[in-house]
């Protein structure tokens, strides 16, 4: 018998450095550990998926740990956040979804978006996706 | 049993490189077959132990020296 894993799903709202990075290493993580995991880019996260837009800001209120955290980049020892889940959707069982209402409030179109979005989703539909999740979080 | 060891240099890298190092690793090695992680993410041990509780393979030994984990995992 096939044993049913568990399923993570994240709500990402922000594009800011220090809420991608914990969404892309649990993400990859879950992958990893053969978990699905689905995650919701809304608003403001919803920019972190443009094509051609690299986001380099960290919170103010932490922006004296922005170094350190380009410096791990730079050396290797921590992978960009959009090549964990890239990698981990092609290895992995993730799913990108972006939000739709986001995309008239900010006029993005699915043309926009990065090539590894798999749908465009309303509230509703990730709801319901996300209902069978073991964990979900909001980041 | 003779099957050689793989081994994967995690070294150096923070979470969740070493897992995603060993699990992508595992998904190559054949059945039995022995896969060593290198890390120096303080967390790897106990990561390492969860990664196997969910993906079934079985933990051989734990070793720390001079702040390096060596961990062995026999493949399912």
């Amino acid at each position: 018998m096939v044993k049913k894993m568990p399923k993570l799903s994240i709500i990402i709202s922000s594009d800011k450095l220090d809420k991608l990075y914990p969404a892309a290493i649990l993400a990859s993580t879950a992958a990893a550990m053969d978990w699905e995991a689905e995650l919701f880019f809304t608003f403001w996260g919803l920019l972190a998926l443009k094509k051609d837009y690299e986001p380099s800001e960290i919170s103010l209120d932490y922006a004296q740990y922005k170094n350190a955290l380009i410096k791990a980049v730079e050396s290797g020892s921590m992978p960009k956040w959009k090549n964990l889940i890239k990698e981990g959707k092609e290895k992995g069982k993730i799913k990108v979804y972006a939000c739709s209402a986001t995309m008239g409030v900010f006029n993005i179109k699915k043309d926009d978006l990065e090539d590894f979005v798999d749908n465009v989703l309303g509230a509703a539909s990730f709801l319901s996706k996300a209902k069978d999740s073991q964990v979900t979080l909001f980041i | 049993m003779n099957e050689k060891i793989i081994v994967v240099d995690a070294r150096f890298k923070s979470c969740p490189g070493p897992l995603i190092a060993l699990s992508e690793a595992a998904k190559n090695a054949k059945s039995k077959q022995i896969v060593k992680l290198l890390a120096t993410d303080s967390a790897a041990p106990l990561d390492v132990k969860a990664w196997i509780e969910s993906v079934g393979h079985k933990l051989l030994k734990v070793l720390e020296k001079n702040g390096v984990c060596e961990i062995e995992v026999e493949i399912r």
